[in-house]
């Protein structure tokens, strides 16, 4: 028993290393690519399946989020009789940490599932041994312009999840419960700063980053056959959902610490 | 006969690949154990030896697809198992290698998959000029006229074909070949040994092929090196495989079934046990 745990323990530390330097490899590796043009119609490829077909399916999860919100918060706040203070509740919801996490999740399932069987596929049919015997990196070639097109993607893709909760959020306070839209507007104005809006935005780019390099090494170390290829898909949406959830923790406690130190007075009032 | 004094009679000095004391492990299993051997430039050397007795795994050190446990590999007397994958990028374009089942890029034509090697290591400047050369590749495999096929319309020799014209896309001086022949029938097969031929006759390349298939073995190898368990326990030209005293040489040059795998046989169970139908089974 103690042996065994031992073994996995030991399993788990090299597993955790050889993602490590899978993921060094792949940063060091895209960052080289942003500057060789040969890999421009790779990343442009990419771009076009990651991000603009993934564009309806993020604009449904992001006007879902916006009228659910709308039709839980109303009740609490009408009761206080604080009912335009919906919008304020909504929008910093909406785009500081629903619509930034539910859009990242939506995308690891859409993205991180189709990157982890296309790259598996290609693992156990050998095409990746294929491009390294021809003297191309698969990581230059293969991983680098799906990391970069994740990285420069995800952060917009949250912005339309973000403009479409707004919009839901705000036809539900208005056409379901009447709320008067300018006190809407102007209460959400002053509610949500610019810095609320980046915070979102800017997790795009580690979110991003996370599901391409988790879903690019679980595809890389699959095992044979149709079913070591559909578990690591299955591995693959789980490593990137635990990820995205943690990333989000890490970067909400240091997002607070910022605040603090760039506006002190105003994180006090707040 | 004793293996290790086999394989070490087996080690030519100035061989344009050279392979000292390699092993290689997966976990604890021993797929290579401490081989060492030298291949001749400009010759057809062919690795047979049973199925899972290590030949892919040792072909894929040559280019170092795989990493050695211990030992070293090395490309015209410089060790290359030790370099980083950057650094191999150049080596690798030495070489041109045919996998067991083509390894065809799926998502690409036939042309493009022979244009891949060229436009990952050249700056294309003439794109007419590369046409051209992927028509003659495809010519010499026989299949001028394919290049706006996908690899899945294709049939496994076709595939291989293409592979190969893959393979040959960058004029490498060393051809390593995965099985060539294996799943093909015996005209398509013959048509693979004659391609190996013509492109170490024409191109002078040097040649190394896996298989267990001993007729094309026969007709295109200059040296035969023959592996069992790990090690290297024959090797010599076609005449000395063929003549060779060992039994485990004889026994897989003419396919004779062993009394080991018979034992396992016996083992096993009978056939009438092995006769279950659903109507065996309560409804």
């Amino acid at each position: 028993m103690i042996a065994a745990l031992g073994v996995k323990t030991i399993q788990d530390i090299i597993n955790a290393g050889h993602f490590g330097r899978f993921a060094w490899r792949s940063v060091v590796t895209s960052a080289r690519s942003c500057t060789a043009s040969r890999t421009y119609p790779l990343v442009w490829s990419q771009m076009n399946l990651i991000g603009v077909r993934s564009v309806p399916v993020i604009m449904i999860t992001g006007a879902f989020v916006g009228m659910t919100l709308a039709v839980q918060a109303y009740d609490q706040l009408a009761g206080m009789g604080l009912e335009e203070h919906l919008g304020t509740l909504i929008n910093i919801s909406v785009v500081k940490e629903l619509g930034p996490v539910l859009a990242a999740v939506m995308l690891a399932g859409r993205i991180g599932g189709a990157l982890t069987a296309e790259l598996g596929t290609m693992n156990v049919t050998e095409q990746i041994d294929a491009v390294r015997s021809m003297g191309t990196d698969p990581i230059r070639y293969l991983v680098a312009p799906r990391f970069l097109a994740c990285l420069l993607l995800t952060p917009v893709l949250i912005i339309y999840a973000d403009l479409l909760g707004v919009i839901g959020g705000a036809l539900v306070s208005f056409l379901q419960f009447g709320i008067n839209s300018r006190a809407y507007w102007d209460l959400s104005a002053y509610g949500v700063d610019f810095w609320d809006v980046s915070v979102g935005v800017v997790k795009g780019f580690f979110f991003g980053g996370a599901i391409a390099i988790i879903s690019c090494y679980k595809g890389f170390t699959c095992e044979e056959g149709a079913q070591g290829v559909g578990q690591a898909c299955t591995e693959a949406f789980v490593g990137s959902f635990i990820s995205i959830l943690a990333l989000d923790f890490a970067l909400a406690v240091i997002s607070k610490h910022l605040y603090a130190i760039f506006w002190p007075l105003k994180s006090l009032v707040g | 006969m004793d293996g290790n004094g086999e394989q070490h009679g087996s080690t030519h000095n100035g061989g344009i690949i050279e392979v000292r004391r390699l092993t290689k492990r997966f976990g604890a299993k021993l797929v290579l154990d401490n081989v060492s051997l030298s291949v001749e430039k400009g010759k057809t050397t062919v690795i047979i030896g049973p199925s899972g007795c290590g030949k892919t795994v040792l072909i894929k050190h040559f280019i170092v697809l795989v990493r050695p446990s211990e030992g070293q590999v090395c490309f015209e007397g410089r060790r290359v198992d030790n370099l980083g994958e950057w650094e191999l990028s150049e080596v690798r374009t030495r070489f041109g290698y045919l996998f067991q089942e083509g390894a065809l890029f799926d998502s690409m034509t036939v042309a493009e998959n022979i244009v891949f090697p060229i436009r990952q290591n050249y700056k294309v400047k003439n794109w007419d000029e590369v046409e051209d050369i992927v028509k003659a590749k495809l010519a010499m495999v026989g299949l001028d006229g394919f290049q706006n096929h996908y690899p899945a319309r294709l049939s496994g020799g076709q595939r291989k074909r293409v592979a190969l014209a893959r393979a040959i896309a960058l004029n490498p001086e060393v051809i390593l070949y995965d099985e060539p022949t294996t799943g093909l029938d015996p005209i398509r097969s013959d048509i693979i040994n004659e391609l190996i031929l013509k492109l170490e006759r024409e191109l002078g390349v040097t040649t190394v092929v896996v298989t267990h298939d001993m007729k094309s073995a026969y007709k295109v190898a200059d040296r035969i090196i023959m592996l069992h368990n790990g090690k290297i326990i024959a090797d010599g030209d076609a005449d000395h495989i063929r003549n060779h005293p060992h039994p485990v040489v004889q026994q897989f040059i003419n396919g004779h079934v062993g009394e080991d795998d018979l034992a396992i046989l016996r083992m096993t169970g009978s056939a009438g046990s092995a006769q279950f139908l659903p109507r065996d089974f309560e409804q």
